[in-house]
């Protein structure tokens, strides 16, 4: 593998501050910055802001001060430009999220036909091939709610993939399933990440974050107390505050 | 043949376990009896029916020109084939099951029985059963012959509905070459369930904007939405369609305003929106956050997540509620007659000043009934239909 240093910058967040409406502050300046085919592993105590974070990646949260690049692309409040950048962004939430009025062929096709306007045969016969490689083909047909928790998680990082984004964002994606599914999933994020996908996982997988992981980062209190090679921040955290949830998790 | 006697030992066990239990079932049994005995005897043999019998036109529609009428039956026999049509590509693959076979029969059932009980003219008599036959011709054949036709076809076959109500239109108040008919000689069942169809049809679009309105992010948008909606509920319908016959004179220049029917309409329309909305809103907040997230995250702009993944499964969860408010949006036509429209209700109030029918007012509110519940039932029976339809999951049958 080359330096993760001379590829392009994927995604660039430089002192990022959040505030939510009741006056709590999320985000107490947050830097990130995530190049072409790094994969980013967040940790942290819950409440610690890592998911706000992620998600102001393609604007489902706002942010107050700070600015944020998303390939090559300012994050603004316009809503062209949120549109452009979620197209190229996608994303895997806790709670899966699929439709559960469409079929699971036509929740992967849904927005490439909609958003992209690809004729519907061509989008489908990428969908039967992504659901082949999540390992769910023969349930095309099926509504998510015939179908387990990590299969589920399968379709909904299929139909994200199907928008054929350049960043994928994983919020939490095995907190909500049952523990013999999570290595299912996991293995999937495995399988892409090896092909070069760039993507930042919020997740609590140790063992994840130490075989597939670039960089660890690991946030507290809205901000980023330590990043670095998953090798050194688990053998060798520097900060206590690492050490201390380290211990907790272990 | 266990089952008779399981049905009777069940009976037993449920009705007759104590000697107090015994007691009650045979006097509620008795009672029943005694009120339906009662009732029969009153339908069969006291009460005077000529007072409907004489009277079926005015309350089919009112004072619609004779010699125009033709075109109401022309309409009737238009939906009955429409009717056939969707109900054979629906249900039919060359095939009766029983429930259709029970449908069938009641149709026929109604169609004979029906113009014989009301003393049909001979003439009309014939032109029911054309039309039944019609109906029943029409879904046969559409359920035989439909696997011949071309799927892009099919998917054209519910446009029928919209362009059979412009049609309807045209044919009721004329135009086109067809002599006017003004509103105002509209009348009976005819304007009942024109004004009903009217306002359930403009009322749900109007319901959806609102709620969505309701939770915009414009506050002018939102709190516009919320001022109409609880100004709306907080105002009697019969306040509403008042201010509607003056106000609108008032507001809009002389010719402008539009006539006492269309003005009417549009009150009930407008007045059903706002519970619509709180129906359809109900269905907004039952939908986990998440969906919404999804949508946009994979790249939907707002306007596209809401037509694709918000709306169908909050319209779904609303459906029972929104049907509940059409029904009672075609029992609250009946207030027409108060402001002095000759609606149903209307109708039967001048037959029942007619002197010569004088003290028949039974008779004719018992077939108001009759005729205003087999309308809500055919809504009801729509609506569960359409439910099982849209839950791609119907298995339980809890």
């Amino acid at each position: 593998m080359t330096s993760p240093t001379a590829l392009p910058v994927m995604i660039e967040a430089r002192g990022v501050e959040k505030w939510y409406p009741n006056g709590f502050q999320a985000l107490r300046g947050v830097d990130l910055t995530v190049h072409q085919g790094e994969v980013v592993v967040i940790m942290g105590p819950s409440g610690s802001g890592k998911s706000t974070f992620i998600r102001t990646f393609n604007a489902l949260e706002d942010f107050q001060k700070g600015s944020i690049v998303v390939d090559g692309m300012p994050l603004s409040n316009d809503v062209r430009n949120i549109d452009a950048i979620r197209r190229e962004v996608g994303m895997v939430f806790q709670q899966f999220n699929l439709f559960p009025h469409l079929t699971v062929l036509e929740n992967l096709t849904l927005a490439p036909t909609l958003v992209r306007q690809r004729p519907k045969r061509e989008v489908e016969q990428q969908a039967l091939e992504l659901l082949e490689r999540v390992g769910i083909h023969e349930q095309a047909r099926k509504y998510p709610g015939q179908l387990s928790g990590g299969q589920q998680q399968r379709v909904a990082i299929a139909r994200s993939l199907c928008m054929e984004p350049r960043i994928m964002l994983f919020d939490e994606p095995t907190s909500a399933l049952d523990p013999e599914m999570v290595q299912e999933v996991l293995a999937v994020m495995q399988e892409l990440a090896r092909v070069g996908m760039t993507m930042v996982v919020v997740t609590h997988e140790v063992r994840f974050a130490r075989q597939v992981a670039s960089r660890v980062v690991l946030m507290a209190e809205g901000q980023v107390v330590e990043e670095a090679p998953p090798e050194q921040f688990f053998a060798n955290p520097q900060h206590e505050r690492s050490r201390q949830f380290l211990s907790q998790i272990n | 043949m266990t089952v008779p006697s399981l049905t009777f030992s069940r009976l037993r066990r449920e009705l007759f376990a104590t000697p107090v239990d015994s007691v009650i079932t045979l006097a509620l049994l008795g009672f029943l009896l005694a009120v339906g005995t009662a009732f029969l005897r009153w339908v069969l043999f006291q009460a005077q029916w000529a007072v409907i019998q004489a009277n079926t036109t005015l309350f089919a529609v009112g004072r619609y020109p004779i010699e125009q009428q033709w075109r109401l039956w022309l309409l009737t026999g238009l939906l009955a084939a429409a009717s056939g049509l969707c109900w054979g590509l629906l249900r039919g693959r060359g095939t009766w099951p029983r429930n259709d076979q029970l449908a069938a029969g009641i149709l026929i059932a109604l169609a004979v029985i029906g113009s014989w009980a009301l003393k049909l003219e001979l003439p009309i008599q014939l032109r029911w059963w054309g039309i039944t036959a019609l109906l029943l011709m029409v879904r046969w054949a559409a359920g035989r012959w439909s696997q011949a036709l071309p799927a892009p076809l099919l998917r054209l076959v519910p446009l029928v509905w919209p362009v059979l109500y412009l049609v309807g239109m045209v044919l009721i108040s004329g135009g086109l070459g067809l002599m006017r008919v003004p509103p105002g000689e509209w009348g009976g069942l005819l304007l009942t369930l024109l004004e009903a169809s009217f306002a359930i049809l403009l009322c749900f679009p109007l319901g959806i904007l609102l709620a969505l309105g309701r939770r915009s992010e414009l506050p002018l948008l939102r709190w516009g939405s919320v001022v109409y909606i609880e100004f709306i509920r907080g105002a009697p319908l019969i306040t509403l369609l008042f201010l509607g016959q003056n106000i609108l004179g008032f507001l809009l220049p002389g010719g402008l305003a539009p006539d006492r029917v269309w003005r009417a309409a549009w009150v009930l329309t407008f007045f059903a929106a706002a519970y619509v909305a709180e129906a359809v809103r109900s269905g907004l907040v039952a939908l986990p956050p998440g969906q919404l997230e999804a949508a946009r995250s994979l790249g939907l702009p707002m306007h596209q997540a809401l037509i694709h993944v918000v709306l169908p499964q909050a319209l779904r969860v609303a459906l029972p509620a929104t049907v509940g408010q059409f029904i009672t949006l075609l029992q609250d036509t009946t207030l027409l007659s108060l402001i002095g429209l000759l609606d149903l209700l209307g109708t039967a109030r001048t037959v029942m000043a007619n002197p010569e029918f004088l003290g028949k007012n039974a008779e004719v509110y018992l077939v108001l009934a009759v005729l205003f519940w087999c309308c809500c039932a055919a809504l009801g029976l729509g609506s569960r239909a359409l439910e099982t339809r849209l839950n791609p999951l119907a298995t339980s049958k809890a």
